[in-house]
């Protein structure tokens, strides 16, 4: 005779518990296994890694401490059973260093003209956590990550993922390393202005200051076009000029909105940072090998 | 770089049953042949004995999707062709696509406003012009 199956007044209750029950850890639900995932993480980045590295990176300190809590708790003798696992705060350091070293010499690189300021602004979104959490969700990391707390809050997500950064440099070397940082952070700034991400008070005195240094005379705001002065919403368009000839023009609600504007777009001309610059450069490096050892010895 | 979005397949299926009868020779020819071509994702093959559910084929993509398709009363190969289409698939969700065109540049000498192509009041008005 067939089973007999659950009885229909309580499939109701039984799909209420499990929409009801809490969020698990995809290890803790059926059909896991940590080595398999591990290697189809670094076939799915494209990446051969020295997986004893590669699983150190995945450890975080929190969960160390949860671990020896548990086994505290447990009750069992400290070297009977000793938790030989080392976290991953070192290969994140090293991770986060080479990163930050290597995007910084990128964006000089590709934007002579911007300053320190402006750069260190782009690498601090670039390595920031929400962008970096943001990446590591999207590989899957937060499956893979050990850690006290589900789901993962972001700074341990960031950690994990500079720790798999600092794993790749010990295992491949700084050229793969720079070719995995590029491809995955800096497409993270399509679509995004300079000033979103660098934020500046005055324009028009950092104007000042960049024209002073190219030995061009101040510029002389005039208004363009404007429409609509006497309505609730007019429009300015302020051009600023430099010895009679165009520097920028910009927009705006009001006459020093529009001037403030106008010293932006200038800002992003001069920087050459506009929209319709070359799109950045993915090719295989074939020289730079002196750079690369530059970046390593940081 | 190209990174495949199917992070794990999950192969549900009963020893016993009859509509499973495909999914077990999956298992026995092509799994490994798959496994091997598709190195990234993560084969999870689980026989649950006795009757149970229909066997599934469930897939898990990067951005959290799970999406099950039934493997009942099919043959070997078109298990093998329904994981090959599930790898090459993004988790996103299966809607109907508005419009078949996208551009990331819409205009490529700068959007039309009214105040293109007119000329500007220091053309027309400056301060040693006379307004015409």
């Amino acid at each position: 005779a067939p089973p007999p199956e659950k009885k229909r007044w309580l499939r109701a209750y039984l799909e209420l518990q499990r929409l009801q029950a809490p969020p698990q850890r995809r290890s803790e639900k059926p059909n896991w296994d940590y080595h398999a995932e591990i290697q189809a993480f670094s076939h799915r980045v494209q990446e051969n890694f020295a997986l004893d590295l590669l699983k150190t990176a995945f450890v975080n300190p929190c969960y160390i401490e949860s671990e020896e809590e548990r086994r505290r708790q447990l009750g069992l003798d400290k070297d009977a059973v000793a938790l030989q696992l080392q976290d991953n705060t070192g290969l994140a350091e090293r991770g986060l260093r080479f990163a930050r070293a290597y995007l910084a010499h990128c964006f000089e690189g590709a934007y002579p003209e911007l300053p320190a300021k402006g750069i260190e602004a782009l690498v601090n979104f670039l390595t920031s956590q929400e962008l970096v959490s943001y990446v590591a969700q999207n590989l899957s990391i937060q499956d893979l990550a050990l850690c006290r707390d589900f789901p993962a809050p972001p700074d341990v997500l960031q950690r994990t993922f500079l720790a798999v950064i600092g794993a790749l440099l010990e295992s491949s070397g700084p050229e793969r390393t720079g070719i995995f940082v590029r491809d995955f952070f800096i497409p993270q700034l399509i679509g995004k202005d300079l000033f979103e991400i660098w934020e500046v008070v005055n324009p028009m005195g950092l104007l000042l200051e960049e024209l002073t240094k190219r030995n061009i005379s101040a510029p002389e705001p005039r208004i363009t076009r404007q429409l609509g002065v006497s309505t609730v919403l007019p429009v300015y368009f302020v051009g600023l000029y430099c010895d009679k000839k165009i520097l920028a023009e910009g927009p705006g609600e009001t006459l020093l909105a529009a001037e403030e504007e106008a010293a932006r777009v200038a800002l992003r001309k001069l920087y050459g940072y506009t929209e319709n610059r070359r799109p950045w450069d993915y090719s295989k490096p074939k020289q730079g090998l002196a750079a690369e050892k530059a970046i390593s010895s940081n | 770089r190209y990174v495949r979005q199917l992070q794990r397949l999950q192969l549900l299926f009963s020893p016993t049953a009859a509509d499973a009868r495909g999914a077990r020779q999956f298992v026995e020819e092509s799994a490994q042949d798959f496994a091997r071509q598709h190195p990234d994702v993560v084969l999870y093959v689980s026989p649950h004995s006795g009757p149970g559910p229909a066997p599934v084929l469930r897939a898990e993509y990067l951005n959290g999707t799970v999406r099950e398709e039934l493997i009942a009363s099919k043959t070997s190969e078109e298990i093998v062709q329904l994981a090959t289409k599930l790898a090459n698939q993004s988790g996103l969700d299966i809607i109907r696509i508005r419009k078949p065109f996208h551009t990331d540049s819409p205009s490529v000498q700068g959007q039309w406003h009214p105040l293109t192509n007119k000329p500007s009041i220091l053309t027309i008005q400056g301060p040693r012009l006379q307004p015409q």
